[in-house]
């Protein structure tokens, strides 16, 4: 026995700080690491599936930055060219809103590295944090980002050469701010979603702010009424003038404001100024990277944020039901239901369709009509954004089950009633958050005709049950195990992910176009037969997954148990 | 005087109103097999999550080697191992290539890596399993696949958490010459097991946490000697099991009678 019990051999000295031999060591061995899972992902099935997945992901999004950056680019130009760079702060805005609120829409669809793991190791602070800037660096927003500056940068060195450097300089610090700035909002969303406390702080925040978002419509359009449109709008014009110049004054020492006036002041041969609103956004870059510095260091440190129950005993108590009856039908829809109330990912999923409404509202509101009839589709949009929520609920209803999976192999109860009730809860939930979905839009957009009403529910109840039967055979054959406490760090699976987005797109343009087609031959009334004739088909998929869930469960059951249980 | 291979003062960690630890003040010599017990939930693996930089103390002081030891301290993180509560292992990764990764981060060159990495499979009978990976693993494998990982790099000071659960006999035999082998050597190992008589078997001294709190601390022999006196039987301390000493030092007796459960019956 060579090793046990003697010293260790031949090491590298640990005191070179984040860029010292040892450091570079544990980089290269932290890459192989990641080479090799990434490597022995591919040996299942599932593995080469989710490569082609995220493969077809990351080309999607790449074209996605490489259009949006061509745009960009193009407006630079344009811009730089006719001398107007005193607008060009929009880009920048642009470019700032889409690296900071992306990862928030695609916090599940990224896989990022727990970093915690770490710290059992002689990894020095300087390296951690080095490392949780470079891992998750290739991730979509940060691509689109970067693109997004690059075609920026492109647009203004084409249209005056001189201005390449500046432009480079306040679009590199403006780039490492943003990615400061959106991995200290993560981190310390992940600090605060950790404890009951400041998780229900959070949610309270989240909710009065979507509340203000949709008060805040009405309060622009007020007066604005089809008597006295023309008087009060140029009284509103005025107004929106007023508060126009005010952010425009104020958003000139914010990063984005700040990157943009560099290049301006540094076109008018104005250099001075152009350094000093770079210092200036360079404080900002040490702000967020300060920020983001300080919740690194309670996380080395060895931060546990978990929640542990007081020694004291309980008051005994038998605790209520929230959901009456007996039998496991309702066990599981309780389950489903306390589970809920303590995921604010979760929760934040549900309520974001009320502020896609409010997006929405802005662009219908005034022009909600197609040859002065409310547009339906509006609605059915509106809907079909709703369901994107429900996501994760539908395609993979068993991934929060973890361990606990073996419960319900073990029980005599048939996997098809547990899955039959969460598609039940899932449905009421669904319904529930339509109607204020309806509610919302019908007051934004005015109330749809009858008609439309009926169709869209037709509509909804065929999409219904055609997420509800691909979730189950999704949530059976390419489970994911989540945690449902976290934003970030999850594990996710984008085979999944896309090819439920493709599912909801399909039945999203089969509404649409059912609803285009009847509105082009003047027949709207026949979308309703139409839907409720797929709603029938869609029901009785539903019933046949359904009839083979057991069958498919005790097909999967290894690797459900081996997937929601195994060590990451 | 010689220097204490961990030393803690007054260590303390609440976790908002539960304080897990309180104001523990032990020492642990070199050289010697520690066995650290306690009911469930009683602060264990809280206190060797904090004795090896996982978890920072909310108050007191660590001294590993007798300096002060925080997570920033990389020399000292060095010369300890670690089998920390669930393991930690790189499910996706084959055993081979764990024991690298590891041992890599702890700073060993490339070719000690290897050998050593080839050493460890073959003592731990792991070498037939390498192309599998660590996820398809039994618990007993992972287990002895986490204490590999542990001792790569040679340390002076060995925290083991729940070492032999799920291994079966003949693995735990062989871990446990390991381990002596280690400590004739001058390693520490600091244990903490729910298997009462491993830790008969194996440590020379024990300290028992109860609630947060260390209620009792010395060698096997200074436990049975302070027992035996305050039963009242008078029972020679010589034939007292190191189980009965746990259940008299916690108070077992002082718990709650178990009541019957009525469907059972």
């Amino acid at each position: 026995m060579a090793v046990v019990g003697h010293t260790a051999g031949p090491e590298l000295s640990a005191h070179t700080g984040p860029l010292g031999a040892l450091a570079r060591a544990q980089y290269s061995a932290l890459s192989r690491m990641r080479w090799s899972m990434f490597r022995n992902s591919l040996r299942s099935n599932r593995g080469a599936m989710e490569l082609g997945a995220r493969s077809v992901t990351l080309i999607l999004y790449s074209l996605m930055g490489l259009g949006l950056g061509f745009g960009l680019g193009l407006g630079a130009f344009a811009m730089t060219a006719d001398n107007q760079l005193q607008i060009l702060p929009a880009l920048f805005w642009a470019v700032f809103l889409l690296w900071q609120v992306m990862p928030i829409t695609l916090a599940s669809f990224q896989e990022q590295f727990d970093m915690a793991g770490l710290l059992r190791f002689p990894v020095g602070f300087g390296a951690f944090f080095l490392l949780h800037l470079i891992f998750g660096l290739v991730d979509i927003s940060t691509i689109m980002g970067a693109l997004a500056c690059l075609g920026i940068w492109v647009g203004i060195s084409l249209a005056r050469p001189g201005l390449s450097a500046w432009t480079a300089l306040a679009l590199g610090i403006f780039a490492v701010f943003n990615v400061f700035l959106v991995r200290a909002i993560f981190a310390w969303i992940d600090r605060w979603l950790a404890q009951r406390r400041t998780r229900e702080i959070v949610g309270a925040i989240f909710f009065v702010a979507l509340l203000s978002l949709q008060l805040l419509n009405p309060a622009f359009h007020q007066g604005d009424h089809p008597g006295n449109h023309g008087e009060i709008s140029s009284k509103t014009r005025q107004q929106g003038m007023r508060y126009l110049m005010l952010a425009n004054s104020a958003q000139r020492w914010l990063p984005p404001g700040l990157a943009a006036s560099t290049v301006e002041r540094a076109s008018c041969q104005r250099p001075g100024e152009a350094f000093e609103g770079m210092g200036v956004l360079g404080l900002y870059m040490l702000a967020a990277g300060s920020v983001l510095a300080a919740r690194l260091r309670a996380e080395y440190r060895g931060e546990n944020l978990g929640e542990a129950p007081s020694r004291k005993k309980a008051e005994r108590h038998s605790g209520k039901w929230l959901i009456e009856g007996s039998g496991p039908m309702g066990a599981v829809m309780e389950k489903e239901l306390r589970i809920l109330t303590r995921a604010l990912p979760l929760l934040y999923g549900l309520l974001a369709p009320l502020l896609m409404v409010f997006v929405l509202s802005g662009l219908y509101s005034k022009g909600a009509s197609i040859a002065g009839h409310p547009l339906p589709i509006a609605l059915l949009i509106s809907l079909a954004y709703a369901m994107v929520g429900f996501t994760q609920l539908f395609y993979n209803n068993l991934g929060a089950e973890g361990p606990g999976i073996q419960i319900l192999f073990l029980s005599s109860t048939p996997i098809r009633t547990v899955i039959l009730a969460k598609n039940l809860f899932h449905a009421v939930l669904f319904i529930v958050d339509a109607v204020l979905v309806c509610l919302v839009a019908s007051l934004r957009f005015s109330l749809p005709s009858p008609l439309v009403l009926v169709a869209t529910a037709a509509w909804l109840l065929f999409a219904l049950l055609i997420h509800l039967a691909a979730g189950n055979v999704f949530s059976l054959n390419m489970p994911y195990r989540i945690n449902l406490g976290r934003m970030t760090r999850q594990r996710g699976s984008q085979a999944s992910t896309l090819l439920s987005m493709l599912i909801q797109l399909a039945v999203l343009g089969a509404g649409a176009g059912v609803f285009a087609l009847c509105s082009v031959f003047d027949r709207l009334w026949l979308a309703m037969p139409i839907f409720f004739a797929m709603a029938a088909v869609a029901a009785a998929v539903w019933l046949r997954v359904l009839g083979n869930v057991d069958a498919l469960a005790n097909r999967r059951r290894d690797s459900l148990i081996s997937t929601l249980v195994k060590t990451d | 005087m010689e220097i204490a291979a961990i030393q803690t003062h007054g260590l303390t960690r609440r976790f908002g109103a539960l304080t897990a630890v309180e104001d523990v003040t032990l020492s642990v010599a070199q050289g010697q097999f520690f066995g650290f017990l306690g009911p469930n939930g009683a602060g264990k693996s809280t206190t060797i999550k904090m004795l090896t930089g996982l978890l920072e103390p909310t108050s007191g002081s660590i001294e590993i080697l007798g300096q002060p030891f925080s997570a920033g301290s990389l020399d000292l993180k060095r010369q300890i191992g670690v089998v920390p509560e669930g393991m930690a292992l790189l499910g996706r990764l084959t055993a081979p290539e764990y024991l690298r990764f590891v041992g890599r981060m702890y700073g060993l060159d490339n070719a000690t890596t290897n050998r050593r990495t080839e050493e460890l499979l073959d003592f731990m009978h792991l070498a037939d399993e390498s192309k599998k990976l660590v996820t398809d693993f039994s618990h007993g494998m992972q287990k002895k696949l986490a204490l590999a990982a542990a001792v790569i790099h040679g340390p002076k000071v060995l925290f083991l958490d729940e070492p032999f659960e799920g291994v079966d006999a003949i693995a735990a035999g062989m871990l446990k010459a390991m381990l002596q082998g280690m400590i004739s050597r001058g390693a520490t190992i600091f244990l903490t097991t729910h298997v009462l008589e491993i830790v008969e078997r194996l440590c020379s001294h024990v300290a028992i946490i109860s609630q947060g709190r260390l209620v009792a601390n010395g060698s096997l022999e200074e436990l049975r000697a302070g027992v035996a006196s305050s039963l009242p039987g008078a029972e020679s301390s010589q034939r007292l099991t190191l189980e009965q000493i746990f259940l008299s030092i916690v108070g077992a007796d002082a718990q709650e009678p178990a009541q019957e459960l009525s469907w059972l019956s």
